[in-house]
Order: C-alpha cells, then sequence, then structure tokens
C-alpha cells in the first residue's frame, strides 16, 4: 500500500523538480545566446534525475519485499505450528496474504489466522523502509541534477539522448514480443515432445489426446489429420470461394468502374475484413449451415451433420476476398501502363489485354497475395471453432465435420486445466507448427512482392 | 476473304464474338462483386431481423445470466472497454515511439532490420499465437489472473502495436523533408524536429491506423479465449484485475447457449458490437477527411 502511495511522491517530487530547475535555469539567462539549452530542458533534466533513479529503486525493492516478508514471517516464533507439508504451507501462507490484505476474505484453514498479524506487520514495516529508500533516492537524484544547472550546461543533449534510450526500447519491444512467443512455443512444445516423439506427431494419422487408454502414448498424438483438416478448409475451400471472385472484384474496380462507383464499392467491400470473426463463426453456424446440411441430404448424404468443413469454408472465403482483392488490386496496380497500352493499341478488346497482358504480367503479385491469405485462412479460429466440428479425420468428403490445428487448440486449453499433462502442451506443439508455417508462407509471400516490384521499376 | 474486308459477315461475326465474351467478362467482374457484398447484406440482415427485437434497456444494462430473458450485455461492455483502455494505454505511445524510431532516427544497420523483420511478421502472426503467448508469459510465468481485463489488454496490445508501428511509420513517411529541412533551418535539432513538426502533421494517420488496430481488437476473440476469459460473469467488472467477460467473448458464450432465446441475445450482441466498430471505423475515415493533407 504504502508503496503504491510513495509512487505518486515521486511524481510529485518530478514535478517540483521541474518547475524548481526551469525557474532557477531562467534566473540565469542574461540575454541571446548567453545559455546552451532552454530552461525547461533544464527542468526536463531534473525531472529525469528525480524519477529514473527513483523509479529503479522502486522496481528493485518490489521484487525482493515479497521475500523479505516471507522470511521475516517464518521467523516469527507462530510459524512453528504451522503444517509441514509444502503444498498446505503454500495453501495457508497464500490465504494468510488475502486475509491480510482483506479482512472479509475466506479461509479454509485455521492455521492462516495466526499468521495475519506477522504479515500485516512485516508488510508494513518493509513497506516503510522500501518508501524512505525510494524517497531518498528521488531527492539525492535531483539534488545531484540540481547542481548541474549551469549557463552553459546542456541539458538539451542530455535529454535528448534520454529520448533516444526511450524511442530505441519502445522498438525493442517487438523483437523482445518475437523472442518470446518462439521462446515460449518452444519451451511448451519441448515438454510435450519429451512424452510424445515429434515423428509420431508429425506423421501419424490418429488423433485422440482426450483417451488415456492404448499402451503407447504416441498412438494418440498423430497430427496428420488436424493439417489435413487446416488445409482443405483453410487453403482449398476457402480459397476455392476467395480467389476468383477477389479476383474479379479487383478486376472490375481497378479496371472498368468508374471512380464513382469504386468510391462506393470498395469501401462496402472493405467492410467484409472489419467485420468481426466471431460474428462470422455465428452466422456459419446458425445459418450457413443448416443449408448446406439440408443440401446435402437433399442430393442424398446419409445423416448429414449440422457442422460441416464445407460451412467454415465458405464463410472463410467470404472473409478473404477483400483480402484478396486488395493483394490483386496492388499487383494489378504495379504492371507498367505501356503494356496494356501496346495490346490495346494492337487491338485486343480490353478483356482481352486483361486476361492475356495484366494478369500475366500481375501473376507473382497475386500468387503473393494468395499465399497471404493462406496464412490468414489457416490461423483462422472462431469460425471453425463455430462450425467446423471436432472429428479429426482424413477425408475429402466437404460436407463431413473436420478439423483444424487452431480448433484444437482452443480444445486442449479450454476445459479442466492441468497444465503439465501432454494433452495440454500439444496446444503449444501445434501452434509451434502454425506459426511456424505461417512465418514461413509470409517471408516467402513479401520476398515475391519485392522481387516482382523490382522487376517492373 | 480480303485481308483488309471488315464488312465480310465472317469478321462481322467475329467482331461480335469478341464484343460479347468482352460484355460477359465485364459482367462477371461485376458479379463478383455484387455477390460478395449481397453476402455481407444477408449478414447483417439476418442479425438484425434476430437480433433488433431483444435491443431494449434492460438488454444493454444487465450483465450475463442463465436466463435468457434478463441477460444483457453491460457486464461483457464494461469487460470490453477496460480492456481496450489497457490496450490502448501500451499500444498507443510503444506504437508511435517505435515508428518514430524506425522513421526517424534508426541507423541502417542489419540488427535494424531485424525489428522490422520482426514488426512485419507480428502483424501477419495468427492472432492465437498471442493468446498462447500471453498465457504462456503472463498467466503461467507472472501469475497475473486469469480472466481479467489486464491480461486481455496486455496480449490485445501486444497484437495491436505492430499495427500501429506500420501505420505510424507510413504516416510519417509522407510528411515531406522540407518540412524537416525548415526546422533544421531555424536550428532545431533532430529531436525537436521530430516532435514539434513531423508528429502533429503525422498524427492524424497514426490516430487513423491507431483506430482501425483497436477496432481489430474489439472485435477479437480467439487469444481471450486462450487466457481463460470465458468464464461465467454474471456482474461487471470493478477492476482490471477481476475477472471479466468482453463483447465478443460473450457472442461466443451465447451461440453455444441451447436455450432458443439465447439466439436473439446473440445477435443483439452482435448489433452492438457493429455499432462499436462501425463507429470506430466512422471516425476513423471522419478524422483521415478532416485533417489529412494532400502533400
Amino acid at each position: 500500500m504504502i508503496l503504491t502511495g510513495v509512487l505518486l511522491a515521486v511524481f510529485g517530487l518530478g514535478l517540483v523538480g521541474w518547475f524548481a530547475a526551469r525557474g532557477r535555469a531562467r534566473l540565469l539567462y542574461t540575454g541571446r545566446g548567453s545559455m546552451h539549452s532552454m530552461p525547461a530542458y533544464h527542468g526536463w533534466h531534473m525531472a529525469l534525475w528525480i524519477l529514473v533513479p527513483a523509479l529503479i529503486a522502486w522496481g528493485v525493492w518490489s521484487a525482493i519485499m515479497p521475500g523479505l516478508i516471507e522470511s521475516t514471517v517464518f521467523a516469527n516464533p507462530v510459524a512453528a505450528s504451522l503444517p509441514t507439508d509444502p503444498m498446505t504451507l503454500g495453501a495457508v501462507v497464500a490465504e494468510a496474504h488475502n486475509l491480510a490484505s482483506d479482512p472479509s476474505a475466506v479461509a479454509f484453514h485455521a492455521e492462516s489466522q495466526v499468521l495475519v498479524e506477522p504479515i500485516r506487520a512485516a508488510q508494513f514495516r518493509f513497506g516503510l523502509i522500501g518508501a524512505l529508500l525510494v524517497v531518498v533516492v528521488a531527492v539525492a537524484g535531483g539534488g545531484y541534477g540540481f547542481t548541474r544547472i549551469r549557463a552553459d550546461f546542456r541539458a538539451r543533449t542530455q535529454v535528448e539522448r534520454a529520448v533516444m534510450a526511450l524511442l530505441l526500447a519502445a522498438s525493442l519491444m517487438a523483437v523482445l514480443t518475437t523472442f518470446g512467443i518462439v521462446g515460449s512455443l518452444v519451451f511448451e512444445a519441448g515438454l510435450f515432445f519429451k512424452d510424445v516423439s515429434p515423428i509420431a506427431f508429425l506423421t501419424g494419422t490418429h488423433w485422440s489426446p482426450a483417451s488415456t487408454m492404448g499402451a503407447n502414448i504416441n498412438d494418440n498424438f498423430g497430427a496428420v489429420p488436424l493439417f489435413w483438416g487446416t488445409i482443405y478448409i483453410g487453403a482449398i475451400i476457402a480459397m476455392i470461394v476467395a480467389i476468383p471472385l477477389g479476383l474479379m472484384s479487383a478486376i472490375y474496380l481497378t479496371q472498368y468502374a468508374t471512380s464513382n462507383v469504386r468510391k462506393w464499392l470498395k469501401p462496402m467491400l472493405e467492410i467484409l475484413a472489419g467485420i468481426p470473426t466471431v460474428v462470422y463463426g455465428y452466422f456459419a453456424a446458425l445459418t450457413v449451415a443448416p443449408m448446406i446440411r439440408d443440401f446435402a441430404a437433399s442430393i442424398g448424404m446419409q445423416n448429414p451433420s449440422t457442422e460441416s468443413a464445407l460451412a467454415a469454408g465458405l464463410v472463410m472465403g467470404v472473409m478473404i476476398i477483400p483480402f484478396v482483392s486488395s493483394m490483386a488490386d496492388d499487383a494489378l496496380a504495379a504492371v507498367p501502363r505501356a503494356m496494356s497500352d501496346g495490346s490495346l493499341a494492337l487491338g485486343s478488346t480490353k478483356s482481352e489485354t486483361i486476361k492475356k497482358v495484366l494478369l500475366p504480367a500481375a501473376l507473382p503479385g497475386i500468387v503473393a497475395g494468395v499465399m497471404l491469405a493462406i496464412s490468414r485462412a489457416i490461423g483462422e479460429t472462431m469460425i471453425v471453432v463455430m462450425a467446423a466440428g471436432a472429428a479429426a479425420r482424413l477425408s475429402a468428403n466437404p460436407f463431413e465435420t473436420m478439423t483444424t490445428v487452431t480448433y484444437q487448440i482452443v480444445q486442449m486449453l479450454t476445459g479442466d486445466q492441468e497444465f503439465n499433462s501432454p494433452k495440454t502442451l500439444s496446444a503449444f506443439a501445434l501452434g509451434l507448427v502454425l506459426f511456424v508455417v505461417t512465418l514461413i508462407l509470409n517471408i516467402v509471400a513479401l520476398r515475391v512482392v519485392k522481387r516482382f516490384r523490382e522487376a517492373y521499376e | 476473304m480480303s485481308k483488309s474486308d471488315w464488312n465480310s459477315p465472317e469478321a462481322l461475326r467475329r467482331i461480335a464474338r469478341r464484343n460479347a465474351s468482352e460484355r460477359r467478362f465485364k459482367m462477371i467482374g461485376l458479379g463478383a462483386i455484387v455477390l460478395s457484398l449481397s453476402f455481407l447484406a444477408l449478414l447483417l440482415v439476418i442479425m438484425l431481423k434476430n437480433g433488433v427485437t431483444g435491443l431494449d434497456w434492460s438488454f444493454l444494462s444487465g450483465s450475463d445470466s442463465t436466463d435468457a430473458t434478463v441477460a444483457g450485455v453491460w457486464g461483457a461492455t464494461k469487460g470490453s472497454l477496460l480492456t481496450m483502455a489497457v490496450t490502448l494505454l501500451l499500444s498507443f505511445p510503444m506504437g508511435v515511439l517505435a515508428a518514430i524510431y524506425l522513421e526517424e532516427f534508426a541507423p541502417r544497420k542489419r540488427w535494424i532490420e531485424w525489428i522490422e523483420v520482426s514488426i512485419n511478421n507480428l502483424a501477419a502472426v495468427p492472432s492465437i499465437i498471442f493468446g498462447l503467448l500471453g498465457l504462456a508469459v503472463f498467466i503461467n510465468t507472472m501469475g497475473m489472473p486469469r480472466s481479467s481485463p489486464l491480461v486481455g489488454g496486455l496480449t490485445l496490445a501486444l497484437m495491436t502495436m505492430p499495427v500501429i508501428v506500420i501505420s505510424g511509420r507510413n504516416a510519417i513517411k509522407a510528411v515531406p523533408p522540407s518540412i524537416r529541412e525548415a526546422a533544421y533551418g531555424i536550428g532545431a535539432s533532430k529531436v525537436q524536429t521530430t516532435f514539434h513538426h513531423v508528429l502533429p502533421l503525422a498524427l492524424p494517420g497514426i490516430l487513423t491506423g491507431t483506430i482501425i488496430g483497436m477496432a481489430r481488437a474489439l472485435g477479437e476473440t480467439a487469444p481471450l479465449l486462450m487466457i481463460g476469459m470465458r468464464a461465467f460473469v454474471a456482474t461487471p467488472p470493478d477492476g482490471l484485475t477481476s475477472p471479466s467477460s468482453v463483447l465478443p467473448m460473450q457472442i461466443f458464450l451465447w451461440s453455444d447457449e441451447i436455450d432458443k432465446g439465447f439466439v436473439q441475445n446473440t445477435s443483439a450482441a452482435i448489433i452492438v458490437l457493429l455499432v462499436f466498430l462501425l463507429a470506430m471505423n466512422g471516425i476513423a475515415i471522419y478524422l483521415r477527411n478532416k485533417f489529412e493533407v494532400r502533400w
């Protein structure tokens, strides 16, 4: 509690320091060119000297304080009566901490009551020490900053250096996130591959992680049906819908539509991309799937299920249309005007020019766009969760239920949580596969696009 | 047939055939757009038809319930607002600062390319992967409370930041060099030039990109599913660490209910969500039209 309060005090001190240093710097001003930096920069310099060391001290103290409290509480004589079993002990201590911060909290262990008072006392004592430490550091930093205010002191240079450090730190966040993703996926997947052999995982054709039966655990984690379901729904059915519609939309918008028509149609098409995937999923489950089931029944399927690969793939394809369309749009726009002009001058009609000149010339760009679209489709989760079904099966029948990598990740991680079972960890292995595949698709596609742009420059 | 006889029946037939194929091609193009848009129209009409009767004050002010007639969206809306607040507070400053660094200050070195590559890739990583990251790092390693707006906001912030960086860089790139040179000419330092002149001019573009990124985060469900935001929460969250739901998650949870009344609720919640998204995109378009300067 005290530690949170002291943060406010530090920011208050920073504000005071800012004004004090600026005021003092103003007094030094004796005419044009008499000072290196403007007074406000002296203010910022001082404020940084107050805030940065104090915040570092605060961070360090908050990190070590729980350990200090723990050891003090255990040194207390009442701790001798506590159970020795580490599981119960942990529960008791956690309860006591809850009770200490909120007296009305529920406690299941009577022992936790005796710990409340020592914990409160220790929290108060170490909180106070920490708060004093932070304030002392802030005042010391501020004092040092204040003594440096001189007419020729390069406060601006110093402040700008701090700004640069901040900017760099913000950009490094992206790298940190990437490392975080790779690190956590590889780590958790590594735990999974300790139990299940990677080869069995990548080549096995039987997926039933829920069943603990069977002598060999490897037999239950064959992910090929999931990969097939993902490819069938995301890269085949969805693309059969999205490529023709997206490509033809792009051709019409860029080659035929007047600028007025384009101004209206293009944003409307982009609304399709802005609709949340959960809405598409609900639409697929509520409207599209029953329609497909009735259709399947009418062509003589026995007991067609409500959830089908076709429903999920179809809706996913519609979701991808604007994406394919805008990628094709870019690819067509990158083809030099002279090429289509030449074709038109030879007497070909517009559609002949598009089919025989524009499309072949734009093909690399369009292929790259399709690759990006596929990478988006196979990572899509909500539509398949709501419409594709849970049965892992290798089948080419679009009316059957099929499951995907993303569906299984959701399935493994929601429900009973026992974190270190192979069943839960398999989600991270699937996530790793998904991450690597989308990464490769993206890198290759971006490279193709770059090469293709350069070819026409 | 003489070579230049354009009036021979054969030549006329051929021209007619080519013209017909031209018209056919154009019609196919128009048809593709109309088909896509009619799908959109169908979706909207079905949601409106199912949901509009369920939109009343008790629905807008209530919270989740097992009874379809008293369930409402305020709890989930408040959860969404808290989550979005965390996302915005983190991803906007970070995204803008990173965009400034990469566009204005970064030396052309190998490790800078690494940053650029990782930002471009993060923008294309499936959202569910961010959920796995959030689960492994924020919940399992750092021990933050499950299904809280805090963890949801952090996860979505990591997902939104690359979008903001990319749009921010484009906006900063669009500010002409003459602005910078004028500032240097009267003695401004590089940092002063950037923060006093370039950033204000780029801000409308950055804000447009930010709103679009936030709209995407608002509609996102999959990563939140990973960090456990699917619990049944019957009271609006009263803080950043209390269990909460968000609007898209509420839609997902209701869509699973068997009770017929929830079909209406789900559609009504979808209407609420779409209204939010439409408003955000409208603001983005308005900002772009009002403040964007064509140099």
